[in-house]
């Protein structure tokens, strides 16, 4: 646990916003796919801590970045902090995604903001890397250029057609595979529940029971006692599934152990 | 530094602070941040006789000062409670003092799993009967709402253990004096109260239930003063030891409990929030203890009548 101080707190665009904490214990050891859980400070009649990926760290620093969307009420007041206002923080929390090998060539799958919690993976990636950042409109497509910076190739679908290509952001996985067929490649994905179960599926289809997908739920204590946050995993029961806890069994879970719905 | 033990009849605690049931796992996910021997005493979520998934999701929804929860009591049954090394064979290398939650869909189920751990009963220091789970359908508070049928599960237990028995009691009763004396007159050794209040919460702009279970319990600060009256009641109308829970944050709602009867308290959903929370009740209620120039907790137990 770690006070984390606010050094800034900027909104980007339309309801995203930016906070980045002073938080060195928690830099020194996050990874992609990790997350905080943070009290928020002045919102008093929260009892309960919200999970945030972890967009980015400084372990120089000390920095460490989240980016959100204002969503209710927590998200509300987090919005309204300013500089060396101080949120106690949980983590790092969950289990990562997997190291991408030297020889591997990481593609990140983001749906929405998901592409806030697989942007650490630029910074493990050896070789470049994909990313197909998908969304419901421009306005939602978050960090690309920050993924061209980092030599990631990206590739963008929307809803609307408003940038990109117009569609599903899993659409855009059959070109890299085309495009990058001589290469390892290692998939992640990080977004809402629909768009993860639709990767779950194309994976499978296209031979990559490996790739990892971050899945949540809402959470209340963040560290596997309360049994709220659980997701279908496969099971070898009658039912097929247990319900696996996405802070602490995950978030990052392999697509072939997802259970998917009939 | 006041003398924070406190006695429970057939158990004695180090201090008044336990965990509530289902809101500190097995122990394990909270002895990375303390040593939970340092606590009064751990009970661990619900055992059953079978594994149980528990509830479809979602399961929880925040409320004004408090949240609801609907989990199900999904847990891993006796059998690899008994045998797993995350579970029982963990808790007992800690040295805490682990009191274990039970619960069934038939009497006959809460008889079976008081008779398994009796039998293997080495570093349990008693039973916890949960007959007021308001998130199952089959038992659970089905028992924990007619006085007979409370009465009935606790004989049952009685007959399958000689370990010290806490019968958990449900809030979603008009008459809660009632309760208590029929579980003590039934062979409880103590009382526990409250679990939690059965309500609903609706998403106004999906025009859905919050919870998948529709129903869930609330906890949190927003309960407290209902469960400080019906620790008082309770205290009131049994003999017995009664524990107090519901809403405890601080070392000064503890205290109001202490002061209303309870000779021990539990911390349950602050420890959401705060993991240290029960470490924090326990400092609080020798300060305030030492505040007040009182040497021991035992003397400021029932002293507001």
């Amino acid at each position: 646990m770690e006070s984390g101080m606010i050094i800034s707190n900027v909104g980007l665009v339309g309801d995203y916003f930016k906070v980045t904490f002073y938080a060195p214990e928690i830099c020194a050891t996050a990874r992609p796919g990790h997350f905080v859980h943070m009290k928020i400070a002045r919102a008093d009649d929260l009892i309960l801590r919200r999970p945030f990926s972890i967009c980015n760290i400084s372990p120089s620093s000390g920095e460490l970045e989240v980016i959100y969307k204002v969503v209710g009420a927590g998200t509300r007041v987090l919005s309204t902090l300013r500089e060396g206002e101080v949120c106690d923080l949980l983590g790092p929390l969950g289990k990562p995604f997997g190291r991408p090998a030297p020889d591997e060539f990481p593609v990140a799958i983001a749906g929405g903001y998901g592409s806030a919690a697989l942007y650490m993976l630029t910074r493990e990636a050896k070789c470049g890397g994909a990313a197909l950042l998908g969304a419901r409109t421009r306005e939602d497509i978050l960090l690309a250029d920050a993924y061209r910076t980092a030599g990631f190739e990206v590739a963008v679908a929307t809803d609307d057609g408003s940038e990109g290509h117009m569609g599903l952001v899993t659409d855009l996985v059959d070109d890299v595979l085309l495009r990058h067929h001589d290469k390892k490649l290692r998939f992640y994905a990080c977004g809402p529940t629909p768009m993860l179960m639709a990767v779950c599926r194309l994976m499978l289809d296209r031979g990559y029971p490996d790739a990892e997908v971050s899945l949540d739920h809402l959470m209340c204590c963040g560290v596997g006692a309360c049994f709220a946050c659980v997701v279908k995993i496969k099971a070898d029961n009658p039912d097929g599934y247990y319900y696996a806890r996405t802070c602490s069994e995950g978030p990052v879970f392999k697509v072939k152990d997802v259970y998917l719905e009939k | 530094m006041a003398d924070l033990a406190t006695d429970l009849g057939r158990i004695k605690l180090k201090n008044p602070v336990m965990t509530a049931s289902g809101t500190f796992g097995y122990g394990a996910e909270y002895h990375k941040f303390y040593d939970i021997a340092e606590l009064g005493a751990v009970v661990v979520k619900g055992i059953a006789p079978f594994p149980s998934h528990g509830n479809p999701t979602p399961r929880v929804a925040e409320t004004a000062c408090g949240m609801l929860n609907a989990i199900g009591l999904q847990g891993p049954g006796i059998d690899r409670f008994l045998h797993d090394e995350h579970y029982l064979p963990f808790l007992r290398t800690t040295g805490a003092t682990v009191i274990v939650n039970i619960w069934g869909r038939t009497i006959g189920d809460y008889a079976e799993v008081a008779r398994r751990l009796e039998a293997d009963k080495e570093g349990i220091a008693a039973l916890e009967i949960n007959i007021s789970c308001p998130n199952v359908k089959a038992g659970g508070i089905a028992f924990g709402t007619d006085k007979n049928l409370a009465a009935e599960v606790v004989s049952a237990v009685r007959e399958a253990t000689t370990l010290p028995l806490i019968t958990k009691l449900s809030p979603n009763v008009s008459r809660i004096g009632e309760f208590a004396a029929a579980v003590e007159a039934a062979g409880s050794d103590m009382i526990s109260l409250i679990n939690t209040l059965t309500g609903m919460a609706i998403d106004i702009e999906k025009m859905r239930f919050k919870l998948a279970n529709r129903t869930g319990g609330l906890s949190g600060p927003a309960v407290k003063p209902v469960a400080v009256r019906m620790v008082y009641e309770a205290a009131q109308a049994v003999k017995v030891p009664v524990i107090g829970m519901g809403g405890i944050a601080t070392g000064a709602d503890a205290v109001e409990f202490l002061l209303a009867g309870a000779r021990a308290v539990a911390v349950g959903t602050a420890t959401f929030g705060d993991p240290y929370a029960p470490l924090k009740v326990i400092r609080g209620i020798n300060d305030y203890l030492d505040r007040h120039g009182i040497g021991a907790v035992s003397e400021i137990i029932g002293k507001v009548k």
